[in-house]
């Protein structure tokens, strides 16, 4: 049944990108996530986009960024005709679309190239309370469990006759209830069994635990860093000083 | 009653949980399918109520092909007790538990009053009708989820890993039940790990081993086997090794121990 | 051999109930004893367990009466943070006690809770995998473990505490009887070779029975049987307390009734079919 739940993980995938320190992964997404948010010309945008989808090759991960762009597609559509219904111009509309894509896909970068391992570090690095970190460990860590115990109930209740794809709108949300309940109730026992366990290791006996790694930044993170940053402040001088036919 | 055919099946993620499946089980029948974790014990059953289809090969119940029938549908035939209560309790009494599937089902509602009663009484839980299903405690949970399956009366039942978690008085009742669907001719189907519970059932036994079927025959035969056992990881039952220690002569091992203290006692006093 | 666990009189019932779980419970655990606990469900096997482990009265409170005492500390004085490493408690599922993304992080997260150098840490984690041979696992995430291995893992960041006593409660329900006996190996491995003292809570009793030292089993809140399992297992009450007796042992008893004395109780098939044909040359 494992494989019900395998779209829903991080996939570990050996390239030199996702070897970098998390946060190097972070600043570059997030340099990608201004330029776009600054963008100002189709051309612009487009070059954004390019770069995004060469480091995405670069992180062995076209193809699961490619689908993150794609999927978010049709809100980009979405976006191009309701500005274009207002009135606002053809060019324009486009360039809101485009800057959309953008944006989805710079920061994609960042989760899909990096671990929720790593993400936990960033987290904690970022100053963020041990107790908020460990709840989102936590519920990502259980999301495909979860999805398991979905796939379960539907199972369970499917053999007591009912049928889920039939009926209309309202009869389908009522036939949600048989999975809900037993799935939230699943999950309340779930946590109580994880505090139970939580607690029976030490969780909270010490102010400020350790851990069994620490986040470094390496030679090679601190150069691609350096080339990140220069690239970016060239950007923004562009942006300032250049102007660029729409 | 149920058939399969040539039956192979591929999860998506192209692990390949059943091959060449070619099974034949008759109304009346009592299976208990052994075998390890990950042998396809689970996914074999679950083509029988439709939940799975083959992806080659044809599974029929009562000559209908499954391809052609939703899981609703053919539930109405083939019950499954799953391994785990919480993973289908949802009402707020055990009565709207029951007439659940009865509802589903379109039974009348002077039917479905009839075999809620009788469901209820059957299992010994008529003093909790009003209460809520998660007050019960985990052996009052698994007999509420037979009493919801018995009452809409399906020609088979599948019980999945029914003894795990139980004690000894439990399993004792779960035996009775066993007989009992026996005694009116229903089809069942036990897949369990636990050989001690199914040996006194005397069942024909199906032992799966990565994907297929290597042995298919009644319990007092391929019990026997230990070659066989051993390579599929199924246990031998504890009466069966005794009587193959003592070089017992006679054709059957013993079912139970009054049978074997008739025998060793015979073997003594001689 | 040392006196590991000491319960007196101990009574408890949970807030807002009326019946008492446990009532006046006294039960001794020596050092390096392998001890089954049975009894049928709801008779507060799983609430003597919390007790051990400071679950209750530190995260469950209620009336609590009479004490525990864990190598040579109370229990009930003790934060949860001490005790974690005097006892290890293993709850039946282990999918609910791997938190972490990888099996090496999960069995640093009790060690890591304790604020230890990163160097201890590493070394304990090693350590660890390498005893319950699950070293290959150190990177998987919980989802690609077996049902055997997750119970591994959960085990290892049990062990990874360093604990005198370890507890299982029902190990091997999830499991087939392969895997199921490569963990009671493991139990007999971990306990010959680390001397940790173990409390099973088990059902399935063909495994254990050969390596317990003793067994204890309760009914309605109360001990009503402690002794050699074979001595317990042939007691002619055990039936009436939902216990699964072995078909060998059982023949034992019924035996006896039909006048036929063996000398001594057996477990296993093999221990009674040895004797009975002692019996016949």
């Amino acid at each position: 049944m494992h494989w019900v739940a395998g779209g829903f993980v991080f996939r570990r995938v050996e390239s030199p990108f996702h070897k970098l320190d998390p946060r190097t992964k972070l600043l570059i997404s997030l340099e990608f996530f201004a330029i776009s948010l600054l963008a100002f010309a189709i051309i612009q945008v487009a070059i954004v986009l390019a770069s995004v989808l060469f480091v995405a090759v670069y992180a062995k991960s076209l193809k699961r960024i490619g689908r993150t762009i794609l999927m978010s597609a049709g809100f980009a559509g979405f976006i191009f005709a309701i500005n274009l219904l207002f009135g606002v111009g053809l060019v324009s509309s486009l360039l809101y679309a485009l800057r959309f894509l953008a944006i989805v896909s710079s920061t994609s970068i960042f989760f899909v190239t990096t671990s929720p391992d790593e993400l936990e570090h960033t987290m904690k690095w970022l100053g963020v309370p041990r107790d908020i970190v460990f709840a989102f460990v936590t519920a990502v860590r259980f999301i495909p469990v979860i999805m398991l115990d979905a796939f379960q109930i539907m199972d369970a209740q499917k053999s007591r006759g009912l049928e889920l794809e039939k009926g209309n709108f309202v009869k389908r949300i009522r036939n949600m209830v048989p999975i809900l309940v037993p799935l939230v109730v699943n999950s309340v026992v779930r946590s109580g069994e994880l505090a139970e366990a939580m607690e029976s290791r030490a969780y909270g006996a010490t102010p400020k635990p350790t851990s069994l790694y620490k986040l470094r930044l390496s030679r090679k993170d601190k150069s691609v860093m350096l080339v990140s940053l220069l690239f970016f402040a060239a950007v923004l001088y562009i942006y300032l000083r250049v102007k660029v036919p729409v | 009653m149920i058939n399969f055919s040539n039956v192979d099946f591929t999860h998506q993620n192209g692990v390949v949980a059943l091959r060449a499946i070619n099974l034949t089980i008759d109304r009346g029948e009592i299976v208990a399918v052994v075998g390890e974790n990950g042998a396809g014990k689970t996914t074999l059953v679950r083509h029988m109520n439709g939940l799975l289809k083959p992806s080659r090969g044809i599974v029929t119940v009562d000559g209908v092909d499954t391809r052609r029938r939703s899981t609703a549908q053919l539930s109405r035939k083939v019950g499954i007790a799953f391994q785990n209560p919480d993973h289908q309790l949802f009402s707020d009494t055990l009565e709207n538990e029951i007439i659940f599937a009865l509802k589903n089902f379109g039974f009348p509602e002077e039917t479905i009053r009839q075999r809620l009663d009788w469901a209820l009484n059957f299992f010994g839980l008529e003093q909790y009708t009003k209460d809520s299903p998660l007050i019960l405690s985990g052996g009052e949970k698994k007999r509420l989820t037979l009493a919801c399956i018995l009452a809409w009366d399906p020609d088979v039942i599948i019980l999945d890993e029914p003894t795990v978690g139980q004690d000894a008085i439990q399993k004792e009742r779960l035996a009775e039940v066993v007989k009992m669907f026996k005694s009116v001719g229903k089809t069942v189907v036990i897949v369990s790990h636990d050989v001690e519970f199914i040996w006194p059932l005397q069942p024909r036994l199906v032992i799966m081993s990565a994907g297929r079927v290597v042995g298919d025959g009644p319990a007092r035969d391929l019990m026997r086997d230990r070659g066989l056992l051993e390579s599929a990881r199924v246990t031998q039952p504890q009466l069966v090794q005794i009587h193959a220690e003592l070089k017992a002569s006679n054709s059957h091992p013993f079912v139970d121990t009054l049978e074997a203290r008739k025998y060793i006692t015979d073997m003594v006093k001689r | 051999m040392g006196s590991l666990v000491h319960i007196e009189k101990l009574s408890f019932r949970y807030l807002e109930s009326k019946q008492w779980t446990l009532s006046e419970i006294e039960l001794e655990v020596k050092e390096g004893e392998i001890i089954i606990l049975a009894g049928p469900s709801g008779c507060g096997k799983s609430t003597l367990l919390r007790c051990m482990n400071g679950l209750i009265p530190h995260m469950y409170p209620g009336d609590y009466q009479g004490s525990v005492t864990i190598d040579g500390i109370q229990v009930r004085e003790e934060p949860m943070g001490i005790l974690a490493q005097k006892v290890g408690l293993l709850f039946q599922n282990p999918e609910n006690q791997i938190f972490m993304f990888s099996v090496e992080r999960d069995i640093a997260f009790g060690p890591e809770n304790l604020a230890l150098p990163r160097q201890e840490i590493r070394s304990r984690v090693d350590e660890t995998m390498r005893l319950l041979g699950i070293e290959p696992l150190a990177q998987r995430a919980p989802h690609e473990l077996s049902d055997g291995q997750k119970q591994r893992v959960a085990l290892a960041g049990v062990i990874a505490m360093r604990p005198k006593l370890v507890i299982l409660d029902e190990p091997t329900s999830l499991l087939d009887p392969k895997t199921a006996s490569e963990l009671v190996s493991l139990i007999q491995d971990l306990n010959t070779r680390l001397g940790i003292t173990f409390v099973v809570v088990e059902h399935r009793l063909d495994l254990l029975t050969k390596l317990a030292t003793r067994m204890v089993v309760m009914n309605e809140g109360r001990k009503v049987l402690d002794g050699k399992p074979s001595e317990v297992l042939s007691n002619e009450r055990v039936g009436a307390y939902g216990i699964v007796v072995p078909s060998a042992t059982r023949l034992y008893s019924e035996l006896a009734k039909e006048g036929v004395k063996l000398a001594r109780v057996p477990l296993a098939p093999s221990e009674l079919t040895e004797q009975l044909r002692r019996i016949r040359r």
